[in-house]
């Protein structure tokens, strides 16, 4: 646990902040320390009751350590008739990974004119397009299953995919960005006979890498723990995504919290990994959102 | 970073007369603007029209029936219109609730941790780290944390404390420990790195000039450190409310809007009237009323910040 931790605070950085460890800290160490134990509990909660036979989960006194460890609950979730954990795994991996891929690709085309062309319309279509960020989510939420039947597109991954691509964020975000880019590069490219797709491609994408990453993470984030939406347009056991399968779980074996356990510790797994792999993205784009003004 | 370009791949003439045709800009726009209109400002309209007609997804016609389905919201002799209002309320009770104590505890977090201390960056990731569950997996956690008979709540307080259980999930009232404790959990770290950016950027040297002149921990919290994160807390207060309205997942996994829609959110009533009860229209006209109270209440608040930066500088 200590070494995922190592760049988290990066962020922040305190390099002005004289160290101060005296015996002032000692209270404070203890205070953090038990805050972390609380925050640690359902955890340890969850670890242990899926390692335990489903006796022992409801036994009383309670088991605060599991006495009979076991894996029985995790072979039964991984191979239940009721659908498979793995393969809801994989639908929101792929969903989330081809949603990030089109929304970051079409946020930059249309970042782009927005930022660095001069064009009639431009900032009318600019707020046109911010202004969405306005409309409350919920308004949509009926309208779009309608077009989703009318399109064919329930069970159909098309609608984890189509409806949430024209994002205003991702514009407003790189287009911010690509603003801030200097002049010059532009214009060398040009003298070097570059159009306004290689600019794009060869100059301003590579700037932009921080940005894009940032809306990536974004994206795959809020793609991949997206819950209302799916859980209405995707019936198919087959299709369903982690978060709305997990769920299915937990009506069905609605007293079975061994097995429960066992699914959310499943399903908790792969968030791990791509947290180590992304944290240092995830907090610095998370830190530099709303930072202005 | 090299910048030059292979200038075999670019055929001069004929891209200038293509780039100097005005067109290009709106051809990057082209996939964008489309996938906008058909899939976010086409629904906002027909959304209105849904609410407008009888709509009925077997039937062939769709009458008009104008504003009735509005009306409808407010003759409280239906059940729709008392199980939407209630729905309204307990969100907004989620909120009022829970917004404070999101906006406070992860503050108090902050300031705990932004000076250097042993295991600061183990105690940052524990803080952090839950909001990287999805939230059916935090809501079943939840649950069985607060399981009437066996949770580890109702264990420590039996088997530790000798007191009695609570059945918190099914009792009316008691229902929204879960719910909001849960979401504390789960929310806190996000606000959390927001704080501790914004006291990382906070020039030392003020709270030097203060100690100098004597400033204790409050004075220097007070009159320093507090105003200077204002536009980070209105910022963190904004997308809190936001979040708060959104409230359907934990209440759908933790206690199902139960007892009794106790904690029925507003958006857990709307899907219910739409996808089990198979009543369209009334939910789209439930979503405008709803869309309407959180447009209302995001415009004041952007009025009110507004109003504070200016008063700021």
């Amino acid at each position: 646990m200590a070494a995922p931790a190592r760049d988290l605070p990066a962020v922040a950085t305190t390099r002005d902040a004289p160290p101060r460890r005296g015996p002032r800290d000692v209270p404070r160490f203890l205070l953090l320390c038990l805050l972390a134990l609380l925050f640690l509990a359902p955890m340890y909660w969850m670890i242990t009751t899926s390692i335990k036979p489903e006796t022992d989960v409801i036994s009383t006194p309670t088991q605060w350590f599991p006495a009979r460890p076991t894996l029985e609950n995790y072979r039964e979730v991984l191979t239940s008739p009721d659908g498979n954990i793995l393969r809801w795994m994989w639908n929101s991996f792929f969903v989330a990974t081809v949603y990030t891929v089109l929304h970051v690709a079409l946020c930059a085309l249309t970042a782009y004119p927005l930022a660095r062309m001069r064009f009639p319309g431009r900032d009318a279509i600019f707020w046109f397009i911010l202004g969405s960020l306005m409309i409350p989510g919920v308004i949509t939420l009926i309208p779009s299953y309608l077009m989703m039947i009318r399109f064919d597109w329930i069970n159909s991954f098309h609608s984890l995919i189509w409806p949430g691509l024209a994002g205003a964020f991702g514009v407003f975000l790189l287009r911010q960005f690509f603003m801030g880019l200097p002049k010059e590069l532009e214009e060398a490219a040009r003298l070097d006979g570059a159009n306004s797709l290689q600019v794009l491609w060869h100059v301003i994408l590579p700037l932009s890498i921080p940005s894009l990453v940032t809306l990536a993470v974004f994206a795959f984030m809020g793609s991949w723990n997206n819950f209302i939406w799916p859980t209405f347009v995707i019936t198919d056991l087959d299709k369903l995504t982690l978060p709305v399968g997990v769920n299915t779980f937990s009506q069905r074996y609605v007293t079975e919290y061994g097995k429960l356990m066992a699914s959310t510790a499943i399903a908790s797994i792969p968030v791990l990994i791509a947290y180590l792999l992304a944290q240092r993205y995830l907090i610095a784009g998370l830190s530099t959102t709303g930072m202005k003004e | 970073m090299s910048l030059s370009l292979p200038r075999e791949n670019v055929p001069p003439r004929r891209r200038r007369s293509f780039e100097n045709s005005g067109l290009t800009p709106y051809l990057y726009l082209l996939p964008f603007m489309l996938l906008f209109l058909v899939f976010v400002v086409y629904p906002v309209g027909y959304g209105f029209w849904v609410s407008l007609h009888r709509w009925d997804l077997l039937a062939e016609t769709r009458p008009f029936v104008g504003l009735e389905y509005y009306r409808n919201l407010f003759d409280f002799s239906t059940p729709q219109a008392q199980f939407f209002w209630n729905s309204m309320r307990n969100t907004g009770f989620f909120t009022i609730l829970s917004v404070p104590l999101l906006v406070a505890v992860s503050l108090g977090l902050a300031l705990l941790l932004y000076r250097p201390i042993f295991g600061r960056s183990f105690f940052r990731a524990v803080f952090f780290l839950p909001g990287i569950l999805t939230v059916s997996v935090m809501g079943i956690l939840w649950r069985w944390m607060f399981d009437n008979q066996i949770g580890l709540v109702n264990a420590v307080r039996t088997d530790l404390l000798g007191l009695q259980p609570l059945p918190f999930l099914s009792s009316e009232g008691l229902a929204w420990i879960p719910v909001v404790v849960g979401t504390l959990w789960w929310t806190i770290g996000f606000n959390m790195t927001l704080y501790l950016a914004a006291l990382g950027n906070i020039s030392q040297s003020l709270y030097e000039a203060a100690e100098i002149d004597g400033a204790t921990a409050w004075p220097k919290f007070r009159f320093i450190t507090w105003p200077l994160l204002g536009p980070v807390t209105l910022f963190v207060f904004v997308t809190t409310v936001l979040a708060s309205f959104q409230l359907f997942g934990q209440t759908l996994v933790i206690t199902n809007g139960g007892p009794n829609r106790t904690t029925q959110s507003a958006i857990q009533y709307i899907t219910e009237e739409a996808f089990t009860n198979n009543q369209f229209s009334s939910a789209a006209a439930m979503s405008f009323m709803f869309g309407l109270a959180m447009l209302i209440f995001t415009v004041l608040q952007f009025r009110i910040m507004a109003r504070d930066a200016r008063e700021g500088t």
